[in-house]
């Protein structure tokens, strides 16, 4: 359990002791990978607590959901359209779905070992 | 293969960490590459100590006042504030003015006169950008054709003449009295406004702008208007 939370914070750690930085015009396409990466993230969360957690979807859809959502943001620019506004939508609806997934079953999962 | 799974999310999470991070960087500050070159820093620092110089010096001028105040609380608190009157008053433009300073003539140019044109008064435009440059040179006071300028002297046209504090200007030639702090700012004055570009707009305008040389003494004239106030009312005697 604590495995996790620890890479996070090794991850956030590393992150901010680097000071690593990208330029501006690349700014929206690393808001919209994290963004990606999060619904990713909630998604195998609830797959894993819903026991139909794969592996292979898990760690293949966070890797081409990064490529993609960067993907439609780089369409994007270069139409002139807000693509990216179309992924963060999409994510963002997921990223809630998923987590009021998460509570439900956290509750359900917390009184029924109140009952027992 | 628990144990597999959470080392999988370990290695996402341990990436969704760096990617909020260098997020987190870019965001709270943001790179901003100094392209300036070395004149152009010269240019600001020499502004900055510019600055400097004119905050200590009213510094130094609102302690004198602050000492001036302490001084007279034994003697004449009346005194130190009649005195503060007439230093807002000298200070705004409602007394006359004696003092080191420079005279501009403003006059037909040659060629208007050669060709036989009619003179042309000045146009407020043209008056204005000479005393926004005035003002930019650091003058104290200044007084066009007589009328004397103050912080709300309106120059504008009005039916077709030019007019200072509401009367008109007349054609050129008249004068442009120009009081400085000291006579080295006025011969300071006198270069800058020699080496300025608007004696090339005076010469569009069939003008020529003579400057005078720097004074030791030239007299100005108070504004003889009444100063309208919007926000500050007299309070009336024996009232605090």
């Amino acid at each position: 359990m604590w495995l996790p939370l620890l890479g996070l914070i090794l991850g956030i750690s590393l992150g901010l002791l680097t000071e690593m930085q990208v330029p501006e015009i690349y700014e929206s396409y690393l808001s919209i990978a994290v963004l990606a990466a999060l619904d990713t993230l909630f998604g195998g969360i609830r797959a894993h607590l819903q026991h139909v957690y794969d592996d292979k979807v898990f760690v293949s859809g966070f890797f081409f959901n990064i490529a993609l959502a960067a993907a439609l943001a780089f369409l994007g620019v270069h139409l002139g359209i807000d693509l990216y506004l179309a992924a963060i939508f999409a994510f963002g609806v997921r990223l809630f779905q998923n987590i009021a997934v998460i509570r439900r079953i956290m509750l359900t999962k917390w009184s029924e070992r109140k009952k027992q | 293969m628990k144990k597999t799974v959470y080392i999988r999310f370990t290695i996402i999470l341990l990436i969704v960490g760096f990617m909020l991070a260098v997020q987190y960087n870019t965001v709270q500050n943001p790179e901003t590459r100094d392209t300036r070159d070395i004149w152009a820093i010269r240019q600001e620092l020499s502004k900055e100590t510019e600055t400097h110089s004119e905050l200590l010096s009213e510094v130094y001028m609102l302690d004198q006042t602050i000492l001036k105040y302490g001084n007279m609380v034994s003697e004449s608190a009346a005194f130190a504030l009649e005195d503060t009157v007439v230093q807002l008053k000298e200070d705004i433009g409602l007394v006359d003015y004696t003092g080191p300073g420079l005279t501009i003539k403003v006059e037909p140019s040659l060629e208007s006169i050669a060709l036989g044109q009619p003179v042309e008064g000045i146009s407020p435009d043209l008056l204005i950008r000479l005393i926004n440059e005035i003002n930019r040179f650091k003058a104290k006071d200044i007084e066009v054709d007589g009328k004397r300028i103050i912080y709300s002297s309106p120059i504008r046209d009005v039916n077709g003449k030019t007019t200072v504090n509401n009367i008109p200007v007349r054609n050129a030639p008249f004068m442009i009295r120009i009081g400085t702090s000291t006579y080295d700012e006025a011969q300071k004055m006198y270069n800058q406004l020699e080496a300025s570009t608007i004696g090339d707009d005076f010469y569009i305008d069939n003008l020529k702008l003579k400057i005078g040389e720097p004074e030791q003494i030239i007299r100005i004239s108070a504004y003889d208007q009444p100063v309208n106030n919007h926000f500050l009312k007299e309070v009336p005697e024996g009232e605090s």
